[in-house]
Formats: structure tokens, sequence, C-alpha cells
């Protein structure tokens, strides 16, 4: 834990905030005791009886509590100046979005930590509410972590985000179901669709049907990763190469929801599916009442624990399937820390991230909350990989992630999206293609009006 | 100094807290509001000065049109089902029979639920899986079960019946005031003359019900044209916004996107709308209630 702790800020020396007494006198101490700069956030630089820290960490109500109480214990253990003050969020992105951005907009100075979803440090960045962190996080560290998440937390080439973990795209099955009927995990989507077809005809209809496939299809941020996984993985896409213009109307893009309409909805998922987050299709999965399920990692914890699940030990886990014509997609989802850039103490918040970062503690959620680390080595240990087998066939699909659009607005950028989505899959009548055209209409305008500043 | 200015002074002296207390939380949030609305969201947090920019915006907004036509939709179609269901419960515990206490207590429950409570309940209700409206009407044949907020038209319903459920109560308790106004005497003598109930509820209760049932409806109406909480727990708008209503589209553009100057525009419009309606309440129900004060 120390060697990291020091190499972190080694490379470059954390800068002092000049308002900060704490600060400047753990600096004068380390001076004093001819010890090394890079130590002052260590146990042994500091002076008896420095002045205790409380750092405000917005957070949410996390799947598996426990494992981030004892996270947060050992860390105050290790640095016992600083306490964690946690504020308890939504678990909803958008609910927790909402609440986080009206703290910075008010310039909150009591706010020091706070989680940032992978599609928000465009935003944060360029409304100048998070902290950059060149000066923390090195390259060499950087290095360490997948490079997707990594890639998550820059804008216009600063770092604002340490990937606490990743999250991707999956495809959950019954391999009971599947080796009964002489099938293996499907790679394509029609093959899916067959296999499911197949499964449904022969097995049990009553009491409660057993459904092929089980997805997020509500009206919500979900909505924008599901749908993007069936678009990329048929060639389409959201938004040009370039980023500069919405793509929706494209054939492959088009062809896609087209798909998604007629084979998912309205023949292999419950019409319930519309109403449908993470934890509602979870929960149909859990019962055994569906073939396939796509979620993201957090799910195999749940799914193969029988307090919880009716299929436990039934399950497997793969990676998404694709059109023929294209390549298997999983979105990439995730959280990152960031620092307020109107916290008072920046450098006891780094020392927060780089503990919690760290390999022991990603470790140690990979064990306890199945949270797939961010960094790269821990895929390679064996303790996390006997508590999570599946990780070693996963690593490919964490490795090739895909982003949502990135851009300072990707909150219009993805109601738009969701009003799409959704309204061609809950109004069956509806022209994919009108849709799309307005879409794109009212996309392109958004960025448009972002590339004139 | 006179003894009537004397008057004037000591008068505006005590109305001064009152004053400054709708000016301080009342006009200058809505001032602010209105100034706040004039400038531009974008690029970043800089905002320069767009002036109507986003009014006009709002009137070539397709999304606001159709959220617009959703809240006209739901005030119409709850305010109306209020005003019958909640005359048919002031009728009822207008009437003296035993148990009436409890019955009045009853009936004012879904009332004084808070709305995102019994949002949540509805919610739950309609659940496809567990929701006790299926079990109720399907019981064992899961296979029949609704997914009650997955359809467009059944969610939007949906909101409706909440709405309905919850605020009829409070229609019936404002017509109860009024029924109780209604001298015995009235009835009465119209019994003596041979009338049936329904020529006495047609020509005696209703005609003077009328100055309660519009009160009524100003304050349904007005409620109802600010409905968010039942959209925001039970649908979030979909599917496919039709279930969106324009406070919940004014919260999503301010709150989740950050446009604070076209978020406000749909707030400062709503507001607007809301004013010119109450207006218009005032002068015509305000004047027939004033009428009836010397009687």
């Amino acid at each position: 834990m120390k060697g990291l702790h020091a190499a972190g800020s080694i490379a470059t020396p954390s800068p002092l905030p000049r308002d900060s007494p704490l600060a400047a006198g753990v600096f004068a101490a380390a001076l004093l005791f001819n010890v090394p700069f890079a130590h002052c956030g260590d146990l042994e630089a500091e002076p008896p009886g420095a002045s205790p820290v409380t750092l405000h960490f917005v957070t949410w109500k996390a799947d598996h509590p426990r494992a981030w109480d004892e996270a947060i214990q050992r860390f105050e253990q290790v640095h016992p100046h600083i306490r964690i003050q946690r504020e308890i969020a939504p678990h909803s992105s958008t609910a927790y979005h909402d609440l986080l951005t009206q703290k910075l907009r008010n310039r909150d100075v009591s706010l020091d930590l706070f989680f940032m979803d992978v599609i928000w440090p465009a935003e944060f960045a360029a409304a100048g509410w998070a902290l950059p962190l060149d000066d923390y996080f090195s390259g060499d560290e950087r290095k360490k972590f997948l490079p997707a998440t990594i890639a998550s937390g820059i804008y216009r080439q600063r770092i604002y985000g340490v990937p606490s973990r990743i999250d991707s795209g999956m495809l959950y099955y019954r391999k009971d179901l599947l080796e009964q009927y002489g099938f293996s995990p499907p790679s394509t989507w029609n093959e899916l669709a067959r296999q499911a077809q197949t499964i449904l005809k022969a097995e049990r209809t009553v009491p409660i049907p057993l459904r092929g496939y089980s997805g997020q299809f509500k009206q919500y941020e979900g909505l924008v990763c599901d749908m993007l996984e069936f678009v990329v993985s048929h060639n389409g896409s959201f938004l040009t190469d370039d980023g500069r213009r919405s793509n929706l109307t494209a054939t492959e893009s088009l062809q896609a929801v087209r798909f998604v309409r007629e084979q998912i909805i309205q023949r292999l998922a419950t019409p319930a599916a519309l109403t449908y987050q993470e934890s509602e299709s979870l929960a149909v999965f859990l019962q055994g009442n569906a073939v396939f399920h796509r979620n993201w990692p957090y799910a195999w914890g749940l799914a193969n624990d029988p307090r919880h699940s009716k299929v436990a030990g039934k399950v497997g886990v793969t990676t998404l399937p694709r059109f023929s014509e294209g390549r298997s997609t999983a979105a990439l989802g995730g959280w990152l820390y960031g620092i307020s850039a109107y916290s008072r103490h920046p450098d006891e918040a780094w020392a927060f991230i780089e503990f919690m970062a760290s390999p022991e503690t990603q470790k140690h959620f990979a064990i306890h909350a199945s949270l797939a680390p961010s960094r790269l080595a821990l895929y390679a240990d064996p303790d996390v990989l006997h508590a999570n087998p599946q990780y070693k066939d996963l690593l490919p699909v964490f490795q090739t992630a895909r982003p949502r659009p990135r851009t300072p607005v990707y909150p219009v950028v993805s109601h738009i999206l969701q009003r799409y989505f959704s309204r061609v899959l809950a109004f069956p009548e509806t022209d994919i293609r009108e849709e799309a055209q307005e879409a794109d209409r009212r996309i392109n305008r958004v960025l448009a009006l972002l590339r004139d500043s | 100094m006179t003894k009537s200015t004397q008057k004037h002074t000591t008068g505006w002296l005590m109305a001064f807290p009152a004053l400054m207390f709708v000016a301080v939380f009342s006009l200058y949030p809505a001032m602010d509001s209105f100034l706040l609305s004039l400038y531009s969201d974008f690029p970043g947090p800089e905002r320069s000065f767009a002036g109507f920019g986003h009014y006009a915006e709002l009137l070539q907004d397709p999304v606001a049109h159709q959220a617009f036509i959703v809240t006209l939709g739901f005030v119409l179609l709850s305010t109306t089902l209020e005003l019958l269901l909640g005359t048919g419960i002031a009728l009822v515990v207008h009437e003296r029979f035993r148990g009436l206490g409890w019955v009045r207590a009853a009936v004012l429950i879904p009332w004084a639920i808070p709305t995102v409570v019994a949002a949540q309940m509805w919610r739950f209700l309609l659940n496809d899986q567990y929701g006790a409206v299926n079990a109720i009407l399907f019981g064992d044949r899961v296979e029949a079960y609704v997914p009650w907020l997955a359809d467009p038209w059944m969610a939007f319903g949906a909101i409706v019946l909440a709405d309905v459920w919850k605020t009829s109560s409070f229609a019936g308790l404002l017509v109860l005031a009024g029924l109780q106004l209604i001298p015995e005497e009235t009835h009465d003598a119209a019994r003596v003359d041979g009338a049936t109930a329904w020529q006495r509820f047609r020509h005696i209760t209703l005609p003077m019900l009328k100055p309660a049932l519009l009160t009524a409806l100003l304050f349904r109406t007005i409620d109802a044209f600010r409905v968010f909480d039942l959209v925001f727990v039970m649908t979030q708008g979909g599917p496919g916004d039709a279930t969106q209503v324009i406070q919940f589209y004014g919260y999503k553009t301010l709150f989740t996107e950050g446009r604070v100057g076209y978020g406000t525009t749909i707030s400062v419009t709503v507001f607007v709308a809301m004013a010119i309606l109450s207006l218009f309440y005032v002068r015509t129900v305000g004047s027939k209630l004033l009428q009836r004060e010397p009687a």
C-alpha cells in the first residue's frame, strides 16, 4: 500500500493549496523531519496532533454496503487524521447526477469527493466542477488501468477521474437450458433469437411464462447502453466517427433498432421490459423466468447467491452477441472517483482516491462486491479469479468496451436518444426512419451550438 | 400628522412583514427566474444575454408541444373525474348516518398521504409481476398479468387514476363545505311541494353548489397543471414520452441537462399560463362568490 501511495505522488509533487493550514503544517513538518515531501500524506510524516480533516464524499447506496463500510474503515485506520463523511445520494445515475451537479453549480465547499459516471467527465470538466488530476495521477500509474476506463476520465488532454472499477454489458444465460437443448452460447443476435424460440416452444409457459430475453428498456439512461450494444454490433453508431454529427439514420443503425423492436421487444421479452431498469430485469432472470439476460458484472454475484437466486449454479456469462456482419459490443459503464474543484482539501481527497483505487482495495471489492477491477493486473490475481472465474473470459470484453458519446452536452444528447428509442419501441406503428431523422436533427443542433463556442 | 395619515402609516407598518415575506419568497424568485430565462445555456458555464430566444425556441419545440398536450389531457381528464367523484363523496358524507365520522376520516386518507408515497404505492400496485392490481384481477393466472405502465395509453391512464384516487376527496371537501351552506328549509319546502329527490338535486342543490364547484375546479386545475411527482415516481415520463408532462420536461431540462435558461423559460411559461388561468377564474368565479356574500 505504501509503495503505491508514494509512487503516485513522487512523479509529480502534489500542489499545495494555499488556503489549507493543515497542508502547510504538514509541509513544514516534512521539511523539519527531513522526510521526503512525497510522503506528506503518510502516517509517519504527520506531526503528532495534526488537526483532523473531514472529507465529504457524495456516494450512492451500494449494492454491497458492507464491502464499502469495511474499505472506508480501513482507510481511516491508515489515515487517522482523515475522516470520511459519506452522504448517500440515489443510486440511479440520473438522480445522482441531478443532486451532485446542483451542489457543484452552487460551488458547495463542503463537498470534496464524488463519483462520476463514465459519461460525465466532459461535462464536469467543461463546467470547471472537477479538479484536473494530472499532477496527482501519473502517466505510469495510468498505464496500470484498463485503457477504456482511463480514456473515459480524459477531456481535452487532461484527466479528471480515477476509475473505481469497470462496468460493461454482458450476456448472462441459463447454462442448464442451453445444455439441455444442445446449444452453445449464441455468438450472433439471430442465433440468440433462434435458440430462445426453440427453448420457449418446448418449455413450460404456465404459470409464469418463460421469456427469451430480459434487458433494460425503460426510458432512462440504461436504454442508451442497451441500444448502443445492438446498434454498434450492427456496424451502426450514434454519432459519426468525428463525433460532430448524429448517425441514427444510417442504414446499419436503423436496421439494428428494427431488430430490437421486432425480435426482442415483440417476441422474446415481456412487454413489461419497457418499464425495466437493471433490478427489475435481473429479478426476472433470478426467478428463472428468462433464458438470456443482459446486465453489468455485479449481477454475477447475485445470480449465483442461492439467497437471491433460483438459478444459482445454472448461470453462464459471455460476451454479448453481434450481428453476422458486425462485432460484439459492450457498452462501457462504471464510476470514476473525482475531486471537487471547490474542495479545500484536495491532497487529503487524493489520498482517499489513491487508497480506494489501489490494487488491494479493488481486490476487496472484486471478491466481496463482484465489482470488476479497473486495474489490469488484478485479472491475473488468483484470489480475484477464484471468486470470479468468469473474469478470465471477460477480460477481452472489458478491454474493448465501447463508450457512449463523449461531449459536455451528454445529458441533452442522452435525453434525445432516450426519447427516440423509447418511442420506436413503445409505439410499434411509428416509422423508425422518421423518428431517427427527428432525433438526428435535434442532436445535430445541440452539437452545432457547442462547436460555435 | 393627521389622524388618517397616522392610521395609514400604521397600516403599512403592520402589513410590512407580510409584504416583505411575499417579496422575498415569491416575487424575487419569480423575477430572478424570468431573468435567468433570458440568458443562453451554451457554451459552458459563462452565460450570454439571449433576449427572448428561449421563448422562440419553446414555440418551435415539438417535445414541449407534446408535453403541453399531455399535461392538458391530464388536467381535463383528472379534474373532470375528481369533481364528479368529489361531488359524489360530498353528497354521501353530507348525509347523517351511523359511523359518519369514520367515513369522513377514511375518505380523507388518500389526500393526507404525501404524493410521492402514494405514487410509489401505485407503482407497486401496478407492477407486472407482483402488483396487487394484477393479483386481484387475474389471481393465479400469472400469464394474463398486464404490465400497466409499459403501454403508453395505460401508463397515462394510471397517472390520471392515481391523481383521481388521491385528490377526489379534497374536491369532495370543498363541495361538502358548499353543501352545508344550503339551508335545510329550502329542501323541506321543495319536499312539501312534492319534488322528487332528483328534482331537488337538479334544481336546488346543484345551482346553489355552483360557487363551491367552481372553487374546487379552480384549485384542482391549477394543481393538476403542476403535476410532477406522480410522473417522476411512476413512469419518468415514459414510455416514449407518453406521460411526460410539462413540469417534468422542465425539470429534466433544468436539473439533468443543466440548461438553466431553457429550463426556467419552461417554468416561467407555466407560471404565466397559471397566472392567466387564475385571473380568469377569479374574474368569473370570484365575482359570483362576492355576489353571494350579502345573502
